[in-house]
């Protein structure tokens, strides 16, 4: 019973997505893409840390990337929504390519040290630049235009509309996910992540596998900044400080680091959490403080995790004689 | 004689003031099964990362197949044919025992670069994998955490990873160490089949002398990072520097009068 | 040539407030293998409490910078005993994002207590006054830290090097199991190294409040960010190399500020980046 529950629910959950602006609650479409856009960044990222257990901090300079890509596209070449995504992507992934490819020479420690210092470095450049990039402002105006399509053209200016379109590529970038988590090269990962000397025994160039996920969680991170450059109207250098990385982290854990729903339950948990608690108070990342020591303290695997356990534990006692 | 599998001409590694390995001379023959043996502290773990590339060579030069691959990574020279398995149990804890020797046989068969298509659909890979933990004697243990296996079958378990990559010249450092007699038989039984198979070379680092000469066809002894001794068997046991080494007593069936002790 | 004398002045008393930080980090790092992010709380904590302490209780500077690095070796104490214990074994990750919530829970602690807008703290009497340096007025405050840090450096190389205690605690820092086994009282080490690496960041703290002349919650965070870029361009877990990385970043930054404004942001982690890809384990850290 709880295994065909299971199988349904991401398709449960999708109908509920797909539903949920006819509704009508503008507040709450708003808050749906938030969350969305959050857990394509965590879904990608957590590819890095949860299935490879590499920690990045620098993974906010993708975002922006892909943000500023997308502003600079819109703002001086087309409005085209779908080309700003691609080209969002695009430089997110090189700029993970170039990035990835001086970090994953080293390991641990050094290898999330030195993510930080990219990433505060691409920071900084924004900030600094700002003839080009509105330093502090950051780019802003961004319009979204219509989906041009060979005999059509949908719009996406109304928040409900520009809805499905994030719906759109979120069930995208899980179904990549997990795609990617599923295949030969998923479980190469994993086990770079148990044991990355015994992989390169097995005959797998770790470095390069490396950099590759290092990409692909880059590129996630590209789309999602895109996504909201789109939404806000406007890209900020913000987006690439090593606090916005942590975003990711937290809610990867907060659902359960290592899973494909895990990211994806922490993103709406963590976004529901902040609009309720910052209701009552403004130290609401006391309360994220406070629930991150009781994770790892206690809830390791999360939300997921721990509801898994407890199913198990269910299970046991059932065939139990 | 046919040419080397494996050549290593002047090996030289230091650990700061420690010698580990001094101008080592050492070739393995294809089908030939190799013993490695020596007293703690000879060079034998030493002389194993050395050729397999786990240790950068200082001097000397290491060829396979005639080719050189002194500088060649690890995982590059695995691709060529040369394995190893670890003297402590090295293997992916929190993956399952079928997913430990699968990584390996994906590897070997070059399906790790496919990102999009799911491991359930690589049922050549996992033939091979099944088949390895079927060689260690662990294939009603697939489904199993390796962190949950016994201790006994993780070492199995490590021979296991070591032998899906079904390699041409594959390392065993110390592969029997912490099995019960039962376990070392099996494991003994497969790696003499193996052998005649033909299709991977063995070598065995080893102190267990009884394992040593019945599987040999070939034992090398180490002392002190330099090779004593190079020879079939019998004629090992029975130089004179060999036993002055170990004072006589392992390679002996039984005590002679008036021994030393 | 005026300019640059006292730039570099600015430079080292700067760079000495980054090696008390750093210092602690490091001995942490070194002897307990955690990065911990909650050092930059530790030094906003000990310019509070050093602040509170003197305003409230006794208009005392030289109180506040007793009392302060104490009370938050106390709360080390209890943050390693309680919490820090549980994670030794975890992966990187958790001991990170675990002293990363410590770091959320005392900023936002302090801003619940003390405000969220800035304090500014009274400078005292004694410490007020300016000397001439090459014909313009430094103030002796800085040149007070500027010997104070080389004072800690060689306190804490005599503790490490001179001492049963420090012989000890180098004993578990290279081998923990081998340690124990030899009798040494190995959980009760880490929680005195890292209560002391605590002090070390309040003490930090205390002595940067007539300093920075403006107290505020996130001022823990910055400094937090340059200790580690210090430790890691140092080698983790050298003190000598934190040490140098301090005096070197410290230096190097104030020039920046003064002489390329728009990049000193991110010239302290292009540093790092640049020393981490020559040297992948620091200047003086174990080879790679």
């Amino acid at each position: 019973m709880w295994k065909s529950l299971a199988r349904a629910l991401p398709f449960l959950l999708l109908a509920a997505l797909a539903l949920l602006p006819l509704a009508g609650e503008r507040f709450v479409t708003y808050l749906a893409t938030r969350m969305m856009l959050l857990a394509i960044f965590a879904v990608g990222y957590d590819l890095l840390l949860g299935q490879t257990g590499l920690l990045s901090f620098g993974h906010g300079a993708f975002y922006a990337a892909g943000a500023y890509a997308l502003g600079f596209f819109s703002l001086h070449v087309s409005q085209h929504p779908l080309l700003g995504v691609l080209v969002a992507v695009a430089a997110a992934a090189l700029l993970g390519l170039a990035v990835g490819a001086l970090c994953v020479r080293s390991s641990e420690v050094y290898f999330s040290m030195l993510t930080l210092a990219f990433g505060m470095m691409v920071y900084a450049l924004v900030w600094n630049a700002s003839d080009v990039t509105g330093g502090d402002d950051g780019l802003v105006g961004i319009m979204r235009a219509p989906l041009s399509l060979p005999g059509l053209s949908l719009p996406i200016a109304r928040d409900a509309q520009f809805y499905y379109l994030v719906l759109l590529f979120f069930a995208a970038a899980v179904l990549a996910a997990w795609r990617i988590r599923r295949s030969p090269f998923g479980l190469v990962l994993t086990g770079m992540r148990e044991n990355a000397t015994r992989v390169a025994f097995a005959g797998v160039p770790v470095r390069r596998y490396r950099l590759a996920v290092f990409t692909m969680s880059a590129a996630f991170a590209g789309l999602s900044g895109g996504l909201e450059t789109l939404l806000e109207s406007s890209a900020r250098p913000s987006m690439a400080h090593w606090t916005h990385s942590a975003e990711p982290m937290l809610v990867s854990l907060l659902g359960g680091l290592g899973t494909l729903s895990g990211p994806i339950v922490g993103s709406f948990l963590f976004i529901a959490l902040r609009e309720i608690v910052q209701r009552f108070t403004e130290h609401w990342m006391l309360g994220v403080g406070i629930i991150l020591l009781l994770i790892i303290g206690a809830f390791r695997g999360g939300v997921v995790g721990t509801l898994h356990q407890l199913v198990e534990r269910r299970r046991a006692r059932e065939t139990a004689p | 004689m046919n040419a080397p599998l494996l050549a290593a001409h002047g090996l030289t590694n230091w650990f700061g003031k420690v010698c580990t390995a001094l101008d080592l001379d050492v070739a393995f023959h294809e089908g030939v099964l190799t013993s490695v043996i020596g007293p703690n502290g000879a060079g034998k773990s030493t002389l194993i990362n050395l050729l397999t590339g786990h240790l950068p060579v200082q001097a000397g030069r290491v060829e396979f197949r005639g080719k050189d691959v002194t500088r060649l990574p690890v995982h590059a020279r695995v691709r060529l044919g040369i394995c190893r398995s670890f003297q402590i149990v090295n293997v992916f804890p929190q993956l399952t025992a079928l997913e430990n020797v699968l990584i390996p046989a994906l590897a070997a068969a070059g399906r790790t670069r496919r990102f999009f298509s799911p491991v359930s659909r690589e049922t050549a890979a996992r033939a091979e994998a099944e088949a390895a933990l079927e060689r260690v004697g662990l294939s009603d243990h697939g489904g199993k955490l390796a962190s949950a296996l016994s201790h006994g079958d993780k070492h199995l378990l490590e021979v296991g990873v070591a032998l899906a990559a079904r390699p041409a010249l594959l390392f065993l450092d110390e592969p029997t160490a912490g099995m019960n007699p039962l376990e070392r038989a099996r494991l003994l039984e497969s790696i003499r089949s193996l052998s005649r198979e033909g299709r991977t070379t063995f070598v065995l680092v080893e102190h267990d002398m009884d394992v040593v000469f019945s599987l040999s066809d070939r034992v090398v002894v180490l002392h002190r990072g330099e090779v004593l001794c190079d020879g079939a068997p019998d004629h090992v046991r029975a130089d004179a520097k060999v036993r002055e080494v170990y004072l006589g007593q392992e390679l002996e069936a039984a005590p002679r009068q008036g021994a030393l002790p | 040539m005026q300019s640059i004398v006292h730039v570099l002045l600015a430079g080292l008393s700067s760079g000495m407030f980054i090696w008390l930080v750093a210092s602690g980090l490091t001995l942490i790092f070194g002897v307990l293998g955690i990065l911990n992010f909650a050092h930059g709380s530790f030094y906003m904590l000990g310019a509070y409490v050093c602040y509170t302490v003197v305003k409230v209780f006794a208009p005392h500077f030289y109180l506040g910078v007793l009392l302060g690095p104490l009370a938050v070796a106390a709360i080390g104490l209890v943050v390693e005993r309680r919490f820090l214990r549980g994670v030794y074994h975890l992966a990187l990750p958790y001991q990170l994002l675990l002293t990363f919530a410590f770091v959320l829970i005392f900023d936002n602690l302090v801003k619940i207590v003390w405000g969220a807008g800035s304090l500014t703290p009274p400078v005292p009497e004694a410490l007020r006054g300016s000397v001439s340096i090459v014909g313009r007025k430094f103030p002796v405050y800085s040149l007070f830290i500027i010997a104070i840090g080389p004072l800690v450096a060689l306190g804490l190389w005599a503790l490490l090097e001179r001492t049963w205690l420090g012989r000890t605690v180098r004993a578990a820092a290279s081998d923990r199991e081998m340690a124990a086994a030899l009798g040494a009282p190995v959980p009760a080490l880490y929680t005195g190294v890292f209560a002391f690496g605590a002090w070390l960041a309040a003490l930090g703290g205390a002595l940067a409040v007539p300093y920075v002349g403006l107290l505020a919650p996130g001022m823990g965070e910055s400094i937090v960010i340059d200790a580690f870029i210090v430790a890691v361009i140092g080698g983790l877990g050298s003190l000598k190399g934190a040490f140098v990385g301090a005096l070197v970043i410290g230096v190097i930054s104030a020039f920046g500020t003064r002489f390329f404004p728009t990049f000193d942001m991110a010239l302290t982690f292009l540093l790092m980046a640049a020393v981490l890809l020559v040297r992948p384990r620091g200047l003086f850290g174990a080879a790679a």
